[in-house]
């Protein structure tokens, strides 16, 4: 048993259920970018060691506070804080995204109508 | 015996939800002594992955409610080791009980066992005890990544992710 070496990776793994830590974030974010480990790191300019650390940060809150905290965990990982905030935020848009579209249909007929009236601008606006 | 005054320190850091890096410099500072601790707690036979495991959920656990833990009555190391302590209990508790009715899992590596034991299920329920089972298990895979191949196969799980993660 002394010999067993426990591994911040695997809490990292753990926490991707975890909402209010960064794991699932990066989790998403190596997918939608298809990126393994050594292309995140690579990518926030940090030693890969460094990553099950970011993991475990608490996701940065946020405006006034989100520069700071973004600093703040770059700081502490050793990474590039714009490439940092860069990644937070097309997660958590990306996110968002994902959240709406249990809405679906009713957003793109929104769009369509906008578009419909963008279209013919000489049209009083429609009454409903 | 009380909290530190470093473990009060985080404690109070954790508190405030306000500090972006807190919790994974708590863990980057306690995890391996506390799954150490853990480990020798929970005894030579316990698997060393599930002991991790349990260690993890109860550091989450805490992270999300800090105010659970009372740093007057305990150190925050008692506390998180104590309380993965009885996780990994229940862990393993529940898969005593799943093993207890896995004859599929018996069938294979055990089947040349010596002492002419008849593996049918009726002689398996009368006979076999799930801890031994256990035994049997972790000893014909000493390998922890094996031992949670053949979890994910005894709880029929076809998805293949969770393999390929492992």
């Amino acid at each position: 048993m002394n010999e067993y070496k426990p591994s911040l990776t695997r809490l990292a793994r753990l926490a991707h259920k975890r909402p209010d830590l960064l794991a699932s974030l990066i989790a998403a974010y190596q997918e939608q970018e298809g990126l393994d480990d050594t292309g995140l790191a690579t990518f926030l300019d940090c030693p890969p060691g460094m990553l099950p650390r970011l993991a475990l940060c608490r996701r940065p809150r946020q405006a006034p506070h989100f520069r700071q905290d973004v600093e703040r965990i770059a700081s502490y990982v050793q990474a590039s804080p714009i490439k940092l905030a860069r990644l937070i935020r097309a997660a958590e848009s990306r996110e968002a995204l994902g959240q709406l579209s249990g809405a679906g249909p009713s957003l793109l007929l929104a769009a369509r109508d906008r578009e419909e009236r963008e279209g013919s601008q000489d049209e009083p606006p429609d009454a409903s | 015996m009380k909290a530190t005054q470093e473990e009060y320190a985080f404690h109070q850091r954790l508190l405030a939800r306000d500090d972006p890096t807190a919790f994974a410099e708590l863990a980057e500072w306690l995890y391996t002594s506390l799954v150490h601790s853990t480990c020798a707690r929970a005894g030579a036979t316990a698997d060393p992955v599930l002991v991790e495991e349990a260690v993890g959920q109860a550091l989450l656990d805490y992270h999300d409610a800090p105010e659970r833990y009372d740093p007057d009555r305990s150190s925050l190391q008692s506390y998180l080791s104590m309380v993965a302590y009885r996780d990994f209990q229940n862990a393993r508790a529940k898969e005593h009980r799943r093993l207890k009715h896995q004859v599929a899992i018996a069938d294979t590596p055990f089947g040349d066992q010596e002492g002419g034991v008849d593996w049918d299920m009726e002689t398996l329920l009368d006979h076999v005890q799930a801890a031994e089972l256990w035994k049997a298990i972790q000893a014909a895979f000493p390998d922890p990544v094996e031992r949670q191949i053949v979890e994910l196969l005894s709880d029929r799980v076809r998805d293949p992710d969770p393999y390929a993660k492992l």
